[in-house]
């Protein structure tokens, strides 16, 4: 309707109509509740005796990494009519690897540390070729063939450390889950980079098209000439691989695998974030930085809880209202309870490539 | 006629959608035993008035009285309880249900220990022969009759309804000939016994046969109302399009050209071109810019046939020359590759990807003959999109818009971009003008003829024998999955030398193949499918 | 290093699992014996939970090995499949199908299981319940259970803090999943016998988790401004999460703050000796010698007590840990 007078007030337009603005809305309620409780909630501070910052904000920060890696695998698998319910088992198989390695080699030196991510990140890989050829050249469904992955996985990390919750020490690969650069955590940096390397990727490409366009309609993608098998394999792949990179994250921070625990029910944490963030399970036009803004909802909404000391048995409840809360606010009807037709403005909307 | 006082009067009647002036002050009025046209191109506002009318859309301003008392509906079934009743496209019945109990549906007969069926089905029946269709079993299931008799199942349920007023949105779009006259019977007969029947359809002749009235809309504005009789055929089309019919006629005379000369290489030939199940092995020859035709009724294997051409059914069968060499197509990647191209007629499931705009749209087949990682720069997109929104008129031209808010024709010429767009040398079009408007449908023409003349290839698929005669230098006839013969367009060629050709299935008429004549008819064929 | 027999072998092993998909979640055990004859064997069946961590794996471990062959048993161990129960029904179905001599059952959950021990009553097979009971907790429908005394390990570890903190302290509990009985007692022995001025601040549950632990004790520790004196963690793993958010926070554990553990697994004493942790209460996970006591008697058609407790030692010392570190078995 209105001319573009101000480029900031319809910038300011444009995301207020994203899906995604009531997740941001709900993360900003949760930290001026907690905010509320303890007025220097946001405030970062120079740990005296480790010299790293330190405040709840950069918990938070550190806590998203992980969610934030499988969300955005999740993200593009979703967007292609798919799901990935192995990532959690992925992150459980790629912490094993590296704790397994790096106990075996046993001289905490860079060196090691490196191979063993490449190690696990090169299984984590395989993993997902193996998802990615079940679907798209066998044709079996992705819910079945990830489900039996997810199982698959979790026995592999079993095997791999014969059972046992496999400890290491490494000081680079603790310094990933655990140190700051320039006042961040570096799993978060690592992550943000990450992201925005694959948002780059899929974005200025060709990719991100050609993955929407299967997602909304295979048939019409196949008589334009897109071929769906590799890109099946590709999105298949690389959220095994971002789940590798979120076990190496979550192992590291505590340099032990637990391999009935690490990684555990995390897929539901990733399709709850893309959810959040917008993307239609129906697959289709996907937000990686609605996921990206679902991920530090969820790291928020858990901190919160503990924050707020509420109980644990009640922790579950509380979790589930504040995330039914936000899909009612986003699902169409509910909005067209709130907004009587109002009128919309012309000017189209396209996700900005940033994370 | 027309001596009563209208039952619906609509009267400046306005809706705006966000960004959009659907209708601007449109008048309606429907009168008792009379048979009301709404024309108009797509995207006239034909479906948004009857929505209007029916209350799922509100409107802004203007009144609606019915039977002389003002109304507003709060949606379809509001409107149906007061007698208007909607039988859409797409039937809107109990595919479940048997054909009674449709009829019947939410009047059913009740007796002391519920529902009466015995009744209920006798009721039915009745109803039934009130429109002459006697012959059908109330009982059996409604999936097991044709879409045309569902429709009329569906017009003999808002009968039992006691509707006074029918509204019929383009209902005859995928019936033949056949079915097409046993609807008219029943309208004819509804209209005798003083129902008010609003009629929508894009073709001319059923308008003509049909109607006693008609409004003609033009982009949400109303045009005017004419008694048919009144009205002939070139004015009706100019009302509608706003522009001469001269235009139209003057298509593809110059379209006819002779045989090609002895020597030249077609850009595509196939011998024994076939697959099991959808068409026995053909073959078809191409020159560089030339307009072949592939007539015959629907499931003759046209459309199969298109599809082999271009890939996107595997063939089983064959040898495929492209530009002198031998060529395997049997994707549709690999058709893209050998400069073939291929508009589906199956524009919703095959055509566009309706979340993506217009832009996405008509860039995708160059994009993904280029492959991901070659991205069209901004440039090259808004280069693409300028030459083919503009060259093909698509309206309205904002190439952000999501395609699905587009209308049908708006669509097609979106899709032609995106084929025309990766520069083929051999175009296959099926079916591009079906379900649009005339003058989109002209432009479309226009475009082919045009592109044919440039050097393209094109193989041009369509129902409309008139169409096909018109446009192509070359007919190939086909009947039940194999080609029956083909035929060198001139003068003396029309859509009954086809229509003759299928009937005697290739025996006596001039084409190059004979076959045994086998005795069917034109509609008996069509309503096989 | 990457030259490393044992690495290569695991490597290898990976990518056989990887490839053998559907085995890679049961082949983790693997204790299904050859001997088909059995004729002079007793046949057990074990109806286990399967890798969780590492005081599951010594118990079970030290089952298997308990009713060895040489003892006269052939046990047929199975593990559930990502500690799902039904996968343990099926288990315990199929045993009864095959009709064993004895079934042992670890539970993953605590209820649902009248049907199937009435079958196996039925069947005349004796049940013998390993550490995790059942609810209601109905003695007659198995012969005994086995297991450490939840309630009095946590109540002993209770007593401790009331001797470390005479004063007074403020404390967090780290629990497992909510519901589970062994959470239900662990929670009772403590809250029983915990001293009044002990103020506890927060219970929060982290599944078992050292890395859930670390993130929840981050936030506790800033919630709280770090007065928190003392954490009772109800596994090990839980505890060394929290030594490391105490790390990290720039506090000293053993000093700023004291933790607590139960389970006793070598990691634990290990980081008890170091003066990570504070006490560490053993919850005994080698009663195979028990169990085949029992399950003799119960065969022979004997009277078996059907509660009996695993006796466990508490260490509370980094020198206590040390001298007990070399006999470790898990």
């Amino acid at each position: 309707m209105s001319n573009t007078s101000s480029g900031a007030a319809s910038f300011l337009k444009t995301s207020v109509k994203q899906p995604y603005i009531w997740a941001i809305a709900a993360l900003v309620l949760l930290l001026i509740i907690n905010l509320i409780k303890d007025p220097t909630y946001l405030g970062i501070s120079v740990n005296a005796v480790t010299g790293d910052l330190s405040g709840n904000l950069i918990d938070i920060l550190r806590a998203s990494a992980p969610i934030m890696m499988i969300a955005v695998g999740m993200t593009l698998v979703i967007a292609t009519r798919g799901i990935d319910l192995s990532v959690g088992s992925v992150m459980a198989v790629s912490g094993a690897v590296s704790m397994e390695f790096m106990h075996d080699a046993g001289d905490g030196s860079l060196g090691s540390a490196l191979m063993a991510i490449a190690l696990a990140l090169g299984i984590s890989a395989f993993l997902g070729l193996i998802n990615g050829v079940l679907v798209s050249i066998v044709g079996l469904q992705p819910f079945i063939t990830t489900l039996i992955m997810m199982l698959a996985g979790r026995g592999l990390a079993k095997v791999i450390t014969s059972g046992q919750n496999t400890s290491a020490s490494n000081e680079f690969f603790r310094w990933i889950a655990n140190g700051t650069v320039l006042g961040f955590p570096v799993v978060f940096v690592i992550g943000a980079v990450i992201v925005a390397l694959v948002a780059l990727l899929v974005r200025r490409s060709a990719l991100g098209l050609m993955i929407e366009s299967i997602g909304i309609n295979p048939k019409a993608a196949r008589m334009a000439g897109i071929r769906p098998v590799g890109l099946l394999i590709f999105v298949y792949i690389l959220s095994a691989v971002l789940a590798g990179v979120a076990g190496i994250f979550s192992t590291a921070s505590v340099m032990t695998v637990e391999v009935a625990k690490t990684g555990f029910s995390s897929e539901m944490d990733a399709i709850l974030a893309v959810v959040i963030g917008g993307t239609s399970l129906a697959g289709g036009k996907f937000s990686l930085t609605g996921s990206v803004i679902g991920a530090l909802l969820i790291a928020t909404l858990d901190k919160t809880i503990v924050f707020l000391a509420i109980p644990s048995s009640a922790t579950p409840a509380f979790k589930a209202i504040v995330i039914v809360a936000i899909c009612l606010l986003q699902s169409q009807r509910v909005r067209a309870l709130f907004s009587q037709r109002r009128a919309r403005t012309s000017t189209p909307r396209k996700e900005a490539v940033s994370a | 006629m027309a001596a009563t006082e209208p039952i619906v009067e609509m009267t400046d009647i306005s809706i705006e959608f966000p960004g959009v002036k659907a209708l601007q002050n449109v008048q309606l009025r429907l009168y008792p035993g009379e048979v009301h046209t709404l024309m108009g191109e797509n995207g006239a506002g034909k479906s948004t008035l009857i929505k209007a009318l029916t209350g799922v859309y509100k409107i802004d301003s203007g009144s609606i009285l019915v039977s002389g008392g003002p109304r507003q509906f709060s949606g379809t079934a509001d409107a149906q309880s007061a007698g208007i009743s909607t039988v859409y496209q797409e039937v809107n019945l109990c595919d479940n249900l048997t054909v009674g109990e449709n009829v019947m549906l939410g009047n059913e007969i009740r007796g002391a220990f519920g529902i009466n069926w015995k009744k209920t089905h006798e009721a039915a029946h009745e109803a039934l022969v009130g429109l002459g269709l006697g012959d059908l079993d109330p009982r059996q299931p409604l999936s097991s009759i044709s879409l045309a008799l569902q429709q009329l199942v569906a017009i003999s349920r808002a009968m039992v309804a006691k509707s006074k007023v029918l509204i019929l949105d383009e209902p005859t779009s995928s019936l033949d000939a056949n079915e097409v006259e046993g609807l008219f019977t029943v309208m004819r007969r509804l209209r005798d016994q003083g129902v008010a029947i609003l009629f929508v359809s894009h073709f001319l002749d059923q308008v003509y046969a049909i109607s006693d009235r008609l409004t003609v809309l033009r982009n949400g504005e109303f045009v005017g109302e004419h008694l048919t009789r009144d009205l002939g055929r070139s004015q009706l089309i100019s009302l509608m399009i706003g522009k001469d019919f001269d235009t139209l006629a003057s298509l593809g005379s110059n379209r006819r050209r002779d045989a090609r000369e002895s020597g030249e290489q077609p850009f595509y030939s196939a011998t024994d071109l076939g697959r099991k199940g959808s068409i026995e092995p053909v073959d078809i020859a191409v020159y560089p810019g030339e307009v072949v035709g592939l007539a015959g009724l629907l499931g003759s294997g046209r459309t199969e046939l298109g599809r082999l051409m271009y890939g996107a059914d595997r063939p089983d069968t064959g040898e495929v020359t492209i530009g002198g060499k031998s060529a395997e197509v049997h994707s549709p990647v690999a058709g893209l590759a050998t400069r073939i191209a291929f508009s589906t007629e199956n524009r919703r499931d095959e055509g566009i990807v309706g979340d993506l705009t217009v832009r996405e749209n008509l860039i995708l087949a160059v994009q993904a003959r280029r492959g991901w990682a070659r991205p069209l720069s901004k440039r090259e997109q808004k280069e693409l999109c300028d030459k083919y929104l503009v060259e093909l008129n698509v309206r309205p031209s904002d190439p952000e818009r999501p395609i699905k808010n587009l209308s049908g024709g708006n669509q097609q010429k979106v899709l032609l971009g995106r084929w025309l767009a990766t520069k083929p040398e051999l175009l296959i079009l099926d079916e591009p003008t079906r379900g649009i408007d005339i003058g989109a449908k002209a432009e479309i023409q226009e475009a082919i003829a045009t592109l044919a003349e440039d050097g393209m290839s094109v193989v041009f698929i369509s129902s409309e024998l008139e169409e096909v005669v018109r446009l192509s230098e070359r007919i190939v006839v086909l009947k039940d999955h194999r080609k029956i013969g083909e035929i060198i367009n001139g003068p003396d060629i029309t859509a009954d030398t086809i229509v003759d050709l299928i009937a005697s299935d290739g025996a006596e008429a001039q084409g190059v193949e004979a076959f045994e004549p086998e005795p069917a008819a034109f509609a008996a064929e069509g309503s096989t499918n | 290093m990457f030259k490393t027999p044992r690495f290569r072998s695991i490597a290898g092993f990976a990518l056989v699992g990887a490839v053998a998909l559907g085995l890679g979640a049961c082949s983790a055990g693997g204790g299904d014996d050859a001997s088909g004859d059995g004729g002079d064997l007793t046949t057990i069946g074990f109806v286990a939970v399967g890798p969780e961590g590492g005081w599951r794996t010594a118990n079970e471990k030290n089952i298997q090995d308990s009713f060895s062959e040489e003892n006269g048993f052939e046990l047929k161990y199975a593990p559930a499949t990502n500690g799902d129960q039904n996968s343990q029904i099926t288990a315990f179905t199929s045993f009864i199908d095959e009709d064993v001599d004895a079934i042992l059952l670890s539970a993953t959950e605590a209820t649902g299981w009248e049907s199937i021990l009435e079958r196996a009553k039925e069947a005349e097979i004796p049940v013998v319940l390993l550490d995790r009971g059942i609810e209601p907790n109905d003695t007659e429908l198995y012969t005994s259970h086995i297991a450490p005394d939840n309630v009095g390990i946590s109540a002993s570890a209770a007593e401790w803090a009331n001797e470390q903190f005479p004063d007074g302290a403020n404390y967090v509990v780290l629990e497992g999943p909510p519901g589970l009985s062994v959470v239900n007692d662990r929670n009772k022995g403590w809250d029983e016998t915990v001293a009044d001025n002990l103020t506890k601040l927060e219970s929060q549950s982290a599944n078992w988790s050292t890395e859930e632990a670390k993130s929840v004790f981050e936030t506790i520790l800033k919630a709280n401004n770090n007065d928190v004196q003392l954490v009772f963690a109800q596994n090990d793993e839980m505890g060394l999460g929290a030594a490391l958010a105490v790390e990290e926070a720039g506090l000293k554990p053993g000093t700023d703050v004291k933790i607590i553990t139960i389970d006793g697994t070598k990691a634990a004493l290990e980081a008890l000796a170091a003066g990570r942790l504070s006490f560490v209460a053993e919850y005994n996970p080698l009663f195979g010698d028990t169990a085949i006591d029992v399950v003799k008697s119960a065969l022979a058609g004997e009277t078996v007590e059907s509660d009996i407790v695993v006796p466990s030692v508490t260490f509370d010392s980094p020198e206590a840990a040390t001298t007990a570190l070399p006999d470790r078995q898990y």
